[in-house]
């Protein structure tokens, strides 16, 4: 929460997420697709664009493990990666 | 009549006052009897009569008289217009009522928006946004602004009295507007009690923070961690394609997310606007 006391100065406004919090993974079941993003991260100087079909697994990853809520993965943002692995790296 | 606003009156001077006195009232009514008695067939027809009317009103009563208020009576005497004019009375105070009741209504009205506003949100789930429903067909449609890359930093901080060590697992990710991104973060309970922590984050700069949407993280909610226990906490967010078009954000290129954990008390409930 922002701490500038300041009236009549813009403050930050936390929001909450749009779907919610990532029920926590105690026993570790996407751990290695974490990993495997986090390589891909660190190998192209974390470039994002780059790792978005690693993020992608690992989201799938949660979503067979009930560790998150099914979505159609167009609602997520990956509606270029779900036709053709061609599109992107 | 007279004899309310002369009230020591003998009778005698009574008389003689009300035949002098040109100016009371009931001899008003006595002169008006006159044309009303039937056969009259006096000085004139109904034109002179009303002349003659007209002057009584401008002999009108002296100022005494009219100091001393008589209480209210219906400023007709014929029957039938005193009927209609208690109606009209009734009927004023009805409106009357109605009126002040819709005043009332109004300011309390005016009180009761703030909780009713705040369930209203908290239904549609809107949270402050004046936007409805921006959150998932957004995300489908929009496309990423590839000539502006954003360098997104991570820090994380704990409160002195949650002993988690928590930190980011990525110092930085260069992402674009309109891209969704993942991020970790990474939290142990080096203790031997499950400990309970709960997390906001802040944004910085302020004004690109309204840009920057959270699809799902894990902020707000309390987060329980066994004891020597070690998880991967993501956040995946994006930020909106909007803020390559936002003249303001022209030199804004580097945005820090932070994220802050507190323990979770008994009964603690974080101060998250607009939500209580």
């Amino acid at each position: 929460m922002s701490t500038a006391m300041n009236f009549g100065t813009k403050s930050f406004q936390p929001r909450p997420p749009d779907k919610g919090s990532f029920p926590l993974d105690h026993f570790g079941e996407c751990k290695s697709f974490k990993e495997k993003f986090m390589k891909c991260l660190r190998d192209n100087n974390f470039e994002n664009a780059l790792c978005r079909n690693q993020s992608k697994e690992y989201l799938e990853c949660r979503m067979n493990r009930q560790l998150m809520a099914q979505e159609p993965l167009e609602k997520l943002g990956f509606r270029d990666l779900i036709n053709g692995k061609s599109e992107k790296k | 009549m007279g004899g309310l606003w002369r009230p020591r009156w003998r009778p005698i001077v009574f008389c003689g006052w009300r035949w002098s006195h040109p100016g009371s009232p009931a001899r008003a009514a006595e002169r008006v009897e006159a044309f009303l008695r039937p056969g009259w067939n006096g000085k004139g027809d109904a034109e002179w009569g009303l002349r003659w009317l007209g002057t009584w009103t401008r002999t009108s009563p002296p100022a005494r008289d009219r100091a001393v208020q008589p209480p209210r009576r219906p400023k007709s005497t014929n029957p039938f217009t005193r009927a209609q004019e208690e109606d009209w009375r009734r009927r004023n105070k009805t409106v009357l009522t109605y009126v002040v009741a819709a005043a009332v209504g109004m300011l309390g009205a005016s009180y009761a928006a703030v909780p009713l506003y705040r369930l209203y949100c908290q239904t549609t789930g809107l949270g402050g946004s004046a936007v409805a429903g921006h959150a998932s067909d957004q995300i489908e449609n929009m496309v990423p602004v590839k000539d502006r890359i954003i360098k997104v930093t991570f820090n994380a901080d704990v409160h002195a009295s949650l002993q988690w060590n928590f930190r980011p697992q990525q110092t930085e990710i260069y992402v674009v507007p309109g891209e969704t991104a993942l991020a970790f973060y990474k939290a142990k309970n080096p203790t031997d009690k499950p400990v309970i922590g709960i997390s906001t984050y802040n944004v910085v700069p302020f004004e690109a923070g309204q840009y920057f949407n959270k699809i799902q993280c894990f902020c707000f909610e309390e987060q329980r961690l066994n004891p020597q226990e070690e998880v991967d906490m993501p956040v995946f967010f994006y930020i909106d394609p909007e803020f390559a078009e936002d003249p303001k954000m022209v030199n804004v290129d580097l945005i820090t997310l932070s994220y802050t954990f507190f323990e979770a008390k008994e009964g603690y409930k974080l101060p998250v606007p607009g939500y209580n």
